[in-house]
């Protein structure tokens, strides 16, 4: 008999702690992970939506910078924290990259995702002359030429393996035609640089990015690879309404470890979802020039499944990898 | 030159006490943080981003050129004092820094690191002012064919850097050339001797290695030293410290260093993906090229830490200029600069000098006045950052150990960097011990990533075909200059051998 009260008793200590502990989460601070450097594009946003988040969850969160190898070491960080809601972190475009390059054992399937926040989509953009010199005004023009010169048209898109670098094989997957994509390991704005000097004849980088030289009139852009126009530039047109249905974009979401409790999640998700307007977050972004396109959980699992084909695809295009037989 | 212009901006940046204050803040702040090996003027500036969110644009940019300008003089505090170069751009000034430190003109040295960093920053920042456009043009035409042949050039400078013998010189550069591949490769994403370790697949941190091969290798041979009772203990330095700056003989002796060390880290700086680091290493070179007395470099004299320090204070006044006018950061500081620019929703680029001219004016007039302040918190610090060579050896060198492996960990915050600073550390200590130089190892691994993809680069965009090269005439011109940069150091190589063969065998006799 007492041997059956003090089990009885546990279960129900145990009972209770669980609830207390669930009901009560989040109770102390969170740690959140980013594999990106301080002071970058992906740190701003994601201190910004940190800030957005603490006033939902009540807590503080701390933004810790995991840096290194190429974003492996972070998003690995995350994968492998305690999956108790009391670590998460920013999961980027890279990701999917990883698998496929031999970076990482890792895919989005060992994250539980939480939320997508912004996008930035690639654009095609040209030196102006040389698309004036070839009669290149648009999309169209520019695939003609691209069919009628194979192999011919050099693109820059940042460093090797990079979202830009991978957009180029994703525009020849999506056009059918063949470009060479060079790699500029200093980044998007060296290969804006070059661009401008027609060291190659375009690049493969964010409106943003580019966006000095297109108003000083070296570069145009001939679409970009998004649904809507970028606020930025009204006057650029998307590749979609010139009859391409190209989009390409990198990405910046939210992730937990995989294998966190439900109503950790979904207390997550809602925190999210409810940050995400928060007016602060919304100002903040504008004011660094970055889109929010936020989509929830299930909608973010979709898109990085989706993801997790497409860039390995447009990896082998660009010659990063080989073909799987 | 729009006169008024220039005038009413830096009335109003010298006018303003929050953008002053800010300035000085930054400055304290980054000679403070570039003193610490580990700690870098760019993280200094990337912590304080937030910082300047509520702040206008003018203060801000105060603020982070402050930290710029501050972080490039105190590199050079740390390897003046304990061998161990707070930031890249300060290795090449422990060449002559250190053995002035141990000379016992620690004082000095400092002083004359102070004073160079100043007149190298001005240099840079009127060179900014009234060339610009004519700068950024130049810089327009450096495509990947003459950033291949400019870094060829820098590399030509390794005899000069090597000491003694020219085959431990050129080892040791082989040596830092092989360290660039670990990693994944730049041009094709594929695994170079990463073994399956996680943390080798984005390549070897670079400062890590800086702080092993320097700081942790210096703390061995000491303790070394004083095992062997070479050392004794309680050496202390005796130097009195009568004067913050430096006299007036010293100053008119290192003028003509500072000069071109100015001009030399200015137009090097302007050249994006080139920055303090190479700039160092070629005005050094050149400075002990044209000197009088070559063998003089390197056994701890005024004027090369006047070459050094003056151009990498040059350099931040020449990164800023592809900055504005082009878009594109000169090095890693400015590429947060950058950052710091769109958030204001200024966009620097062509139109900078169309649409933005007065706030062009006003970064000019502040990043003078970051000199300035780097100046008067040099002249405040200088006694007290002397003192630290009169500690007790027993007592600075586990402090050494312990900020320099901080330092490590702190750049990527992971434990696999601390590793590789100590293993660094036994592999600096052992080629000293065998006179194997340690900076063309440092040159190396600064300019073999920059030799191997402009040349990579450069092949894939004309298919192959090297001989294109002969359509660049930027290119062969640098060429040209570091064959005869080869041959000036070896002849003055052989020269400062006689000597020395000379002086030995009077000394025999």
């Amino acid at each position: 008999m007492k041997k059956i009260l003090s089990l009885l008793l546990c279960a129900i200590l145990v009972c209770s702690m669980a609830v207390a502990a669930s009901a009560e989460y989040p109770d102390k601070d969170i740690l959140a992970i980013n594999p990106w450097g301080a002071g970058g594009g992906t740190d701003n946003c994601l201190r910004a939506f940190c800030k957005a988040l603490e006033k939902q969850l009540g807590v503080t969160i701390t933004v810790d910078n995991q840096t290194g190898a190429g974003g492996v070491i972070g998003h690995e960080a995350i994968a492998d924290a305690e999956p108790d809601g009391y670590t998460f972190g920013t999961i980027t475009w890279e990701l999917a990259s990883y698998l496929p390059l031999d970076m990482s054992e890792y895919t989005w399937e060992d994250f539980d995702p939480l939320c997508r926040v912004n996008t930035d989509a690639a654009t095609v953009t040209v030196n102006a002359k040389w698309a004036a010199d070839n009669g290149i005004t648009d999309i169209a023009t520019f695939i003609d030429y691209c069919k009628a010169n194979p192999g011919e048209v050099m693109m820059g898109g940042s460093s090797s393996g990079s979202v830009w670098h991978v957009a180029g094989g994703y525009l020849m997957n999506a056009a059918d035609i063949d470009i060479k994509m060079i790699a500029y390991s200093d980044g998007a704005a060296a290969a804006v640089k070059a661009a401008a000097q027609q060291e190659i004849q375009g690049v493969t980088v964010s409106l943003a990015e580019a966006r000095s030289f297109i108003e000083s009139g070296d570069l145009v852009c001939l679409g970009v690879m998004d649904t809507e126009r970028n606020s930025l530039m009204p006057d650029v047109p998307t590749c979609a309404e010139q009859g391409y249905d190209i989009f390409y974009a990198t990405q910046r979401g939210m992730a937990l470890p995989k294998g966190c409790d439900e109503e950790v999640r979904e207390k997550m998700q809602a925190a999210c979802a409810a940050a995400i307007e928060d007016p602060e977050f919304v100002e903040t972004m504008a004011s660094l020039g970055q889109a929010i396109s936020y989509l929830d959980a299930e909608g973010y699992a979709e898109y990085l499944e989706q993801a997790a084909i497409d860039v390995p695809a447009a990896m082998v295009s660009v010659g990063l990898i080989e073909a799987e037989e | 030159m729009d006169w008024s212009l220039l005038f009413s901006s830096y009335g109003d940046v010298f006018g303003s006490l929050q953008v002053i204050l800010m300035t000085f803040i930054g400055a304290a702040g980054g000679v403070l943080l570039g003193a610490i090996p580990g700690m870098t003027a760019t993280m200094g500036v990337a912590l304080l981003i937030p910082f300047s969110f509520g702040m206008d644009l003018i203060p801000s940019v105060g603020l982070l050129l402050g930290i710029y300008c501050g972080g490039m003089y105190g590199g050079s505090i740390s390897a003046i004092l304990i061998h161990a170069p707070g930031t890249p751009a300060a290795a090449a000034t422990l060449l002559d820094g250190y053995p002035m430190a141990k000379k016992g003109e620690a004082g000095k040295a400092l002083s004359v690191a102070m004073f160079s960093s100043f007149c190298g920053g001005v240099i840079g920042a009127l060179i900014m002012t009234f060339l610009s456009p004519m700068v950024a043009k130049v810089a327009m035409k450096f495509t990947s064919a003459e950033m291949l042949m400019l870094a060829v050039f820098g590399l030509s400078v390794i005899i000069s850097i090597s000491g003694k013998s020219i085959a431990k010189g050129l080892i040791s550069a082989f040596f830092g050339m092989l360290l660039c591949t670990v990693g994944v490769d730049p041009t094709y994403s594929r695994q170079r001797f990463t073994f399956g370790v996680k943390s080798l697949k984005g390549g070897l941190s670079f400062i890590p290695v800086l702080i092993g091969l320097f700081a942790i290798a210096e703390v061995i041979a000491g303790v070394e030293r004083i095992i062997a009772g070479r050392e004794s203990a309680q050496e202390k330095s005796t130097e009195k410290i009568t004067r913050v700056l430096p006299d007036g003989k010293t100053i008119r002796k290192i003028t003509p260093n500072i000069l071109s060390g100015g001009i030399i880290g200015t137009f090097i700086g302007a050249i994006p993906g080139a920055g303090g680091d190479i700039a160092v290493f070629v005005s050094y070179a050149f400075n002990k090229g044209i000197s009088k007395h070559p063998e003089k470099w390197g056994t701890g004299i005024p004027n090369g830490v006047a070459a050094t320090e003056s151009a990498n204070n040059g350099c931040s006044g020449g990164a800023m200029i592809p900055l504005l006018s082009l878009g594109v950061p000169g090095d890693s500081v400015t590429a947060i600069l950058l950052g710091a620019f769109i958030m204001k929703g200024i966009t620097p680029g062509p139109m900078m000098y169309v649409s933005e001219l007065p706030t062009v004016y006003k970064v000019f007039a502040a990043l003078m006045l970051a000199n300035l302040c780097m100046l008067i918190v040099g002249c405040l610090g200088v006694r007290i950052f002397a003192k630290i060579v009169s500690l007790e050896k027993k007592v600075l060198y586990p402090i050494i150990l312990i900020i320099s492996l901080l330092g490590a960990f702190s750049i990527n915050k992971n434990v696999f960097d601390v590793g590789v600073c100590v293993v660094f550390g036994v592999i600096g200590w052992l080629m000293n011990k065998y006179e194997f130089p340690l900076s063309p190892i440092l040159l190396a691994l600064i300019l073999g990533p920059m030799c191997e993809q402009n040349f990579v680069r450069f092949m894939d965009l004309n298919n192959g075909n090297f001989g294109a090269i002969v359509h660049y005439p930027i290119a062969i011109g640098f060429f040209v200059v570091a064959v005869a940069v080869v041959i000036i150091s070896l002849l003055n190589q052989r020269k400062i051998n006689k000597t020395e063969k000379a002086n030995a065998s009077m000394g025999m006799e």
